[in-house]
């Protein structure tokens, strides 16, 4: 769920791009190079933020019963890292923006807040710090995305509370608010997803083993750099 | 293809410059938000309704299909300023101006959502990505985009087959096979999608690439006479708000 075009106030919808810009510009300047480098990682990104808007165009069922869509921000920002994250986030809202009518061009700074930003890199800071103390790779990648689906939705919650505080208890009348709709109902949708994540990377790893460790998700011996690899990094 | 890129390749407005477009489109969306709700955001949603419907030709159903994507976001949001928390008047009560707060929220959202559907109606993706670079996004981005753009298609219409592929397979009769087929799709989503990069790699790397993606891209130039137009239409909005706004307050 994204924020709708024309839901923030101006002023709103710069200072959230303003606040998204240098995490947008260092990934590419990050691309960039790469790319330079590796002239062949192009077509490897762009296949990347292809899997990024096709994987949040799945049907979800939610463990209630209900159905929605997975960010895809936490499989992401495993696989790929946040900076290049950030890249392909911005690039996937804004066709979501122009191809779907999801989300907004206005809100777009907004929206690459919380789920180019914000949802990858405390996913991805999750799944590395329960890798650290040797939690299990499927129960690593179970909280990183289930974190990175609910940080994206409680970002959004702030964002509008920000926006439209409530008239008698304010910003945390109104956090309440759209938490209760926007946050706490997605809970069940982010263990959906974070579920949803461990199946793809067990089939992932008996199906794409190479591409796993090139991409050094899995741990491997020795092997030749590549433009995977640095996207990767 | 999705519907709107596939009304956008049809529409009559298709070989128009997508400045020309971009002015008016975005330009009414910028008014939505920036003017008052009422009546600016009604006279720009009116505005972008006719140029819709009229001379840029979207068919009103498939308008209708599209918009009603935001209008369900909107209308949520919307619901949450009709009450307020922690007051006089219990936990959660009436919020004193809420409809108005509420009304207006609706009004603006929707309004600047037909500007951008105006826009995304008439402008294919494929006009617009390559001619980003002359507006200073970086080259290496717009080819990334490019690459996304046009894989999307093709791994979208994959999982449209596999997912036809495992319901004839009895693979979403219960709540186990459906898990099992969402995760299969999701993991030949992503084998599929690097499968497709590394042949069109090796295609290209036949072909001499050095890094540039080369496409062809219609030629179009800025129309003076339709974004002076469109600048007119934007400024007789505005101006109408401006003369309107005591009288209908």
């Amino acid at each position: 769920m994204h924020i709708a075009e024309g839901f923030l106030p101006p002023a709103h919808a710069i200072a959230w791009g303003v606040a998204s810009a240098p995490f947008v510009v260092h990934g590419v300047r990050s691309l960039t190079r790469e790319v330079r480098e590796h002239p062949e990682s192009t077509l490897l990104l762009g296949a990347s933020g292809a899997f990024t808007f096709v994987l949040s165009a799945l049907k979800l069922p939610s463990v209630t019963g209900s159905c929605s869509h997975p960010t895809g921000t936490g499989l992401g920002a495993i696989l790929f890292r946040p900076p290049i994250m950030a890249v392909l986030g911005t690039i996937t809202l804004l066709f979501q923006a122009l191809l779907l009518a999801h989300g907004g061009l206005t809100t777009l700074g907004a929206n690459v807040f919380s789920m180019a930003i914000v949802g990858p890199w405390a996913g991805y800071a999750v799944y590395r710090l329960l890798r650290r103390y040797d939690v299990p790779l499927m129960v690593a990648v179970f909280f990183g995305a289930f974190v990175a689906d609910l940080s994206t939705y409680c970002v959004t919650s702030v964002q509008l509370a920000l926006a439209f505080p409530d008239p008698s208890s304010g910003f945390l009348g109104a956090l309440g608010k759209f938490g209760s709709i926007f946050a706490v109902t997605q809970i069940p949708l982010a263990v959906s997803e974070g579920l949803l994540t461990v199946l793809v990377m067990r089939l992932l790893s008996q199906s794409s083993k190479g591409e796993l460790i090139r991409l050094g998700v899995l741990a491997a011996g020795k092997r030749a750099a590549t433009g995977t690899e640095a996207v990767a990094r | 293809m999705l519907p709107i890129d596939a009304a956008a390749h049809s529409s009559r407005w298709r070989h128009r410059h997508p400045v020309d477009k971009a002015v008016l489109g975005l330009g009414l969306t910028v008014l939505a938000i920036s003017l008052p709700p009422w009546p600016g955001a009604a006279l720009v949603l009116a505005t972008a309704l006719v140029v819709l419907l009229g001379p840029a030709g979207v068919p009103a159903r498939r308008l209708w299909r599209a918009y009603r994507v935001p209008l369900g976001f909107c209308v949520t949001g919307a619901l949450t300023l009709l009450v307020q928390v922690g007051g006089p008047d219990g936990f959660v009560a009436p919020a004193p101006d809420g409809p108005v707060r509420a009304g207006e929220l609706l009004l603006r959202t929707s309004a600047a959502s037909l500007g951008v559907l105006l826009f995304a109606f008439t402008t294919p993706m494929s006009d617009l990505l390559p001619r980003l670079v002359k507006a200073g996004v970086p080259a290496p981005v717009v080819d990334v985009a490019l690459v996304t753009y046009r894989m999307s298609f093709l791994l979208l219409d994959s999982m449209r087959r596999i997912r036809e592929a495992q319901a004839a397979r009895l693979g979403h009769t219960g709540r186990a096979a459906e898990w099992r087929s969402l995760a299969g799709l999701g993991a030949t989503a992503f084998v599929r999608a690097f499968d497709r990069a590394a042949r069109l790699q090796d295609g290209l790397a036949g072909r001499g690439y050095d890094g540039t993606l080369r496409v062809l891209v219609p030629e179009a130039r800025v129309s003076a006479r339709f974004t002076a137009a469109a600048v007119l239409l934007l400024a007789t909005v505005a101006a109408l708000t401006f003369v309107l706004e005591r009288p209908l307050s």
